[in-house]
């Protein structure tokens, strides 16, 4: 019997450096895959029995999670923000490097001392995530969860400070802010389903050896 | 608007079960159980509620706040709802029948409470069965415990089972000896535990990621565990593992995962799960563990727990039974018929029909009929 595997790709960002990584893997997605127009949701690949779906970044970490995908590529972010003790992440694939970190307005930092904060109010993607970091520091995090366009909280006084992915810094310093502390360095990950870890592994154990050598091979 | 509890809401986490399934998860557990008293388990049947001290003490997996704790209005005393029978049937073996001679085999089944649902899968109301051995933690109550689980578990109608074999304190092993580390141990455990080889880089680690490569099906497993030598500290545990991997190998699939800990937080030296096609998650677990002693000694004891309601959900047990309609004044025939394994389902009133009751039978001027 054929084992059928779902991988979970995310959509954006990390899309474009993880199909080299595929193809150096051995996959082949139909053509439609690397349109972002199309509107297929599951596509096939050039190897039997193993499909791929473009998902949000945040449901690729679901989709694994429940067992709905067997396989993903996630960053730790992304991880360290659901904590699904259902993931192993067992290839860091060395793509999708940037940093989480805390920003605010530069004429705010130029005055601020953190280590006198009891509360901070902060707008981020990562509710869980910023509130344990300030915890374990002793400071008590109000998070307002946004999805995007952070930047805007500080301008528009919704929050002084955010919480977000930096990659250059552009964008933050296009909108005045600057970044005062780093909570963690990110880059994409394999990840896997824990139960199809186990249940797959004679199917699932060779695609974690390829990935290996494709990220290291990079 | 109407108040939705008194539409049937249920509180978070609770749910009931309906005919057939409710009659499905009876039958199972009444299947299991059978399995196991036939091969000596004597049942034991430990109360809902306990001092949540007790609860607390016996299990080192569970912390006050993962249990449902109330003050009873009786004796001011804080109480807990069992998250886990194991522990119970620990304290029994440990108190009321510590004067049994060893080997003693319990077996039980009821429902478990968590204050928490898992991660994935919402429900906080379990079906727990098992069966204990205490007195032993050798390799030989292992395989007798792990082949038992695999044949009640066949018995219940799962096929495509997956046996994980796993070594709970290999890691601690390790660091004790052969490969220290200056990271805290529990950082390089829950690296592990995410089998994250980027986090154990970051520890300075790196020498434990070769058992997240190790983890895979049985032999090639085998052959990297034993490729790794790690100074004789393995020899008796890889051994112990193809001794089980050869119990499990008739029934299941087997793979081996040196570092798994989800949910053997409390096992000693050798631990297994077992997962199979349709269900999602652990069917159930199992492993060696230390029963604790009033007076503060310790037993060796294996045992393991099945989780009913992953096959009822998976339709397992759903054995529909023959529904035979009983019109008025045929009564008579029909305690011949339940001798002989029917379900009969009388008709109270002339406006009772088959299809009302659901009934796949009728009888009819004595004679049965098929619908």
């Amino acid at each position: 019997m054929k084992t059928e595997l779902v991988f979970a790709i995310p959509k954006g960002r990390i899309l474009e450096e993880a199909l080299p990584l595929l193809a150096r893997a051995g996959i082949e997605p139909e053509p439609a895959f690397a349109d972002e127009s199309s509107r297929a949701l599951q596509f096939a690949t050039n190897v039997p029995g193993l499909s791929l779906i473009r998902v949000r970044a945040f449901d690729v970490a679901t989709f694994v999670a429940h067992g709905a995908a067997d396989l993903g590529i996630a960053g730790n972010d992304v991880l360290m923000e659901f904590a699904y003790s259902e993931i192993y992440a067992p290839v860091d694939l060395g793509i999708g490097h940037c940093r989480l970190s805390v920003a605010e307005p530069a004429e705010m930092a130029a005055g601020d001392d953190p280590r006198s904060w009891s509360h901070v109010r902060v707008a981020t993607k990562y509710p869980n995530l910023t509130s344990q970091h300030f915890a374990a520091r002793g400071v008590q995090a109000e998070c307002v969860k946004l999805n995007g366009a952070m930047e805007l909280a500080p301008r528009l006084g919704l929050t002084q400070r955010i919480v977000d992915l930096v990659s250059s810094g552009r964008t933050l310093k296009e909108n005045g802010l600057v970044e005062v502390e780093k909570i963690a360095d990110v880059t994409s990950r394999l990840i896997v389903n824990r139960a199809a870890f186990k249940t797959k592994a004679a199917a699932i154990a060779p695609w974690i050896e390829r990935f290996r050598e494709a990220a290291g091979a990079a | 608007m109407t108040d939705p509890i008194s539409k049937g809401l249920l509180p978070e986490g609770f749910r009931d079960r309906l005919p057939p399934q409710a009659e499905a998860a009876a039958d199972l557990l009444r299947t299991l159980l059978d399995q196991v008293s036939a091969h000596g388990y004597e049942r034991v049947s430990p109360p809902l509620v306990e001092f949540e001290d007790s609860l607390v003490t016996r299990l080192s997996s569970a912390r006050p706040q993962d249990l449902l704790r109330f003050v009873d209005p009786l004796s001011q005393r804080t109480l807990a709802l069992r998250p886990d029978i194991t522990a119970q049937v620990g304290r029994i073996a440990a108190t009321r029948m510590a004067h049994i001679a060893r080997p003693l085999r319990l077996a039980y089944g009821g429902p478990v409470l968590r204050v928490r649902p898992a991660q994935v899968g919402p429900q906080r109301e379990a079906m727990q069965m098992g069966a204990e051995l205490i007195g032993s933690d050798h390799v030989d109550a292992v395989a007798e415990l792990l082949g038992i689980a695999l044949e009640a578990l066949s018995a219940a109608g799962l096929t495509d089972m997956s046996v994980d074999l796993t070594l709970p304190d290999l890691v601690g092993t390790l660091a004790a000896g052969p490969w220290p580390v200056t990271a805290p141990l529990a950082d390089v455990q829950t690296a592990l535990d995410g089998k994250d080889a980027a986090a154990l880089q970051a520890l300075g680690a790196a020498q434990y990621s070769t058992l997240i490569e190790a983890a895979g099906p049985a032999d090639t497993a085998l052959a990297r565990l034993k490729a790794l030598g790690a100074a004789g500290a393995l020899d008796t545990r890889i051994a112990g593992l193809e001794r089980l991997v050869a119990t499990a190998a008739p029934h299941a699939a087997v793979t081996i995962d040196p570092t798994e800990r989800h949910g053997f937080e409390y096992q000693t030296w050798i631990g297994f799960s077992v997962f199979a096609a349709g269900v999602r998650g652990e069917v159930g677990r199992g492993g060696t563990y230390l029963v604790r002693h009033p007076g503060g000694g310790e037993e060796t004891a294996v045992g393991f727990s099945l989780y009913v309601d992953g096959l009822v959900d998976a339709g397992l047990g759903a054995s529909r039974r023959r529904r035979l309609f009983v019109p008025l004044g045929e009564a008579a025939q029909a305690a011949k018929l339940r001798a002989e394994g029917w379900t009969t389902v009388a008709a109270l009133t002339d406006v009772d029909t088959p299809a009302r009751l659901r009934c796949d039978y009728a009888l009819k001027n004595g004679e049965l009929i098929k619908l």
